[in-house]
């Protein structure tokens, strides 16, 4: 099995071994279906909102948030094999910077965006510098470490409002398209665009040279190291990207709420973040955006309810970490295989 | 110089309480490569649980006694039962297992919250100081009898754990575990009961330092949360598996966090995390612990 694998990368391998391959087969579904899923999707994610009321277009509008948020931890998690327990702090940077350019300084929004976006490029790929010499377990906790420092110097900094945070954060201006970002409707468009943009950017990077190497480094470093890719530069890369697309979600985010906190930046979050991934399935391109949309749904039925929905979370966690590695994504691709085979066989 | 004679105490109090907590996680991480998460829920279950017990008995000492019990079997029956089948059916032991034990504590968070907040209104309960620990002890300045009385215990365990592992037979079993796993159990020793027992031990010291935290400090919902964090930069600082690394590295963490916040309040936060970073950066194996053989 492991075989199989690690040679399905030579053109001369058995065809039909590699076509065994978990690995193959997913990739090449991937390809096969990614403009098939994509072009549905968006047509659905159009027209959705134009049917449901006020309070769920809000909701999508988190749902995609979250998205942009955790597709760019699965880049980490999926593709290159990292677990990092501190993209919350990603989040909320690019919260914070948007926020304090645009509500304390007067900057105008859509710079803000470009600003906050650069910051957490910048600070993430520099962490990312530092964090990726460890792998494994001491990765998880040096992101969890630096992810606890942001949060520190949230709650401590008096001019962003310490614990408190901030609040009258401005929406960007659409009045030159002549449309009023305050309308809830008008806003969900603008995160539809922001995160159509990053899925298509991510999907390029994924599909790159520079993707492919990632994906190298999950399945074998020592492997790539040999083949004389120096695994380092891509790993920080890749985490400073992933960091930049939280920057974004966090920039958003901002402005969906109109208020931030240093509670976005807490490991909690981060946390919540791997569960969304996870309960998706961090395999599959689309994954965590289903685990995103499961979360968001989920907690807004949950929290009717009982404050404590969190248990729910925790234990569908453990029962996907345990015995669902494909998460929903994977659940569905099962299904999908299946209805295949019966259909080649009849 | 009395102000630092009381951070000192206070430092040595958390230390020690850290300590309770970090020598299970350490010696877990080291013998079965799994990192705990879920080592904080243990610490609520044991506060917790103490307070039910309390609250029937009336008695500080039954509870200390009792409710440590709990998170010993539930550590017992998580390990040998639901862990170490899937790792044996190839989930990787290291990063699933995080993960998993991770989704535990947001379990054990929410099941707290519903019983003892939504179910029966508590937030913030605490253990009645036993008689006797209540009163404070003239050292110079006025001290807490019953912060003496955790560091009493945090040494007490300490010495118990040292001597368990360094002079006794079935210590020597575990540190060989830690070194070599596969050779251990080649040499005919069932490493399944050597592993759920020290994971269920682990977990019960949890407990402990949960009881005795419940008297001292609040019990809710976060505590699980706030020590795990401090907890897991002493297991990087100490390295696997080793007391003497894990004591050290108590100490260091505990007063790093009180002279921090009593000399320099504006370092206070990051202080534990600098800590972790720098330590991860520049010695990933911790002070006394050995390079890992594997990767």
């Amino acid at each position: 099995m492991e075989q199989t694998r690690e040679d399905s990368w030579r053109p001369d391998s058995d065809d039909d071994e590699s076509r065994h391959d978990p690995l193959f087969r997913i990739a090449a579904a991937d390809r096969r279906n990614f403009l098939l899923v994509s072009a549905v999707g968006l047509a659905f994610l159009v027209v959705l909102p134009l049917v449901v009321g006020e309070y769920y277009v809000s909701l999508l509008s988190e749902i995609l948030i979250f998205g942009i948020l955790v597709s760019g931890v699965n880049l980490l998690l999926g593709y290159t094999g990292l677990v990092s327990l501190g993209h919350a702090s990603f989040m909320g940077l690019g919260a914070y910077v948007t926020a304090v350019l645009a509500a304390l300084l007067g900057y105008p929004v859509w710079i803000s965006m470009l600003a906050s976006m650069v910051i957490s490029l910048v600070i993430a790929y520099a962490v990312g510098l530092l964090s990726v010499r460890t792998k494994g377990v001491q990765f998880l906790l040096i992101t969890l470490a630096f992810g606890q420092m942001f949060h520190a110097i949230a709650e401590k900094t008096r001019y962003t409002g310490g614990d408190d945070g901030m609040t009258n954060i401005p929406r960007v201006d659409l009045s030159f398209f002549g449309l009023d970002a305050n309308e809830d409707h008008v806003f969900y468009f603008f995160v539809l665009l922001c995160f159509a943009v990053s899925i298509l950017i991510l999907r390029m990077i994924v599909d790159s040279p520079f993707g492919r190497s990632l994906v190298g480094i999950r399945e074998n470093e020592k492997r790539m190291l040999a083949m004389g890719y120096s695994t380092f530069p891509y790993k920080a890369l890749a985490f400073g990207v992933s960091g930049m697309l939280a920057g974004l979600a966090g920039c958003l985010w901002v402005q969906h709420s109109f208020f931030v906190n240093p509670h976005i930046m807490t490991w909690q979050m981060s946390g919540e973040a791997l569960l969304m991934v996870i309960i998706g399935g961090s395999r599959h391109f689309y994954g965590p955006l289903l685990g995103a949309a499961f979360y968001v749904l989920a907690k807004d039925f949950l929290s009717d309810i009982t404050d404590a929905y969190l248990m729910f979370f925790g234990l569908l966690f453990v029962f996907v970490v345990a015995f669902f590695h494909g998460g929903l994504a994977g659940f569905a691709a099962k299904i999908g295989e299946r209805l295949q085979q019966g259909r080649g066989r009849s | 110089m009395t102000f630092f004679l009381f951070n000192l105490l206070n430092g040595l109090q958390l230390s020690m309480l850290i300590f309770l907590m970090a020598i299970g996680l350490t010696v877990i991480f080291g013998l079965m490569d799994i990192l705990n998460l879920a080592h904080g829920a243990f610490y609520m279950v044991g506060a917790y649980f103490g307070y039910v017990v309390f609250q029937m008995v009336g008695s500080f000492w039954v509870a200390l006694l009792v409710a440590p019990l709990l998170p010993l079997i539930l550590g017992f029956i998580l390990q040998y039962f639901v862990l170490q089948p899937l790792i044996d059916r190839g989930r990787s032991a290291h990063l699933d297992m995080a993960l998993l034990t991770f989704g535990l504590l947001f379990f054990t968070i929410g099941l707290i919250d519903l019983i003892f907040f939504e179910m029966l209104g508590l937030t913030f309960m605490s253990i009645d100081k036993p008689a006797g620990l209540e009163s404070y002890v003239d050292i110079g300045t006025f001290y807490p009898a019953y912060r003496l009385f955790i560091i009493a215990i945090g040494l007490l365990v300490a010495l118990v754990v040292w001597l368990l592992l360094e002079r006794t037979v079935i210590g020597a079993v575990v540190r060989a575990g830690v070194d070599d796993r596969e050779m251990v159990r080649a040499m005919g020793v069932n490493v399944y009961a050597v592993f759920a027992s020290v994971f269920a031990l682990g977990c019960g010291l949890a407990g402990l330092a949960g009881v005795v935290a419940g008297a001292e400090l609040s019990i809710n919902i976060d505590m699980g949360v706030q020590i795990l964090i401090p907890t897991l930069v002493v297991v990087v600082l100490g390295g696997l598996g080793s007391v003497k690394g894990c004591f050290i590295g108590s100490l260091i963490v505990g007063m790093a966090e009180t002279m921090s916040q009593a000399y320099v309040p504006v370092l206070a936060l990051f202080a534990t995390y600098m800590l972790l970073a720098i330590m991860l950066i520049f010695r990933p194996q911790g002070f006394f612990g050995r390079t890992p053989k594997t990767v």
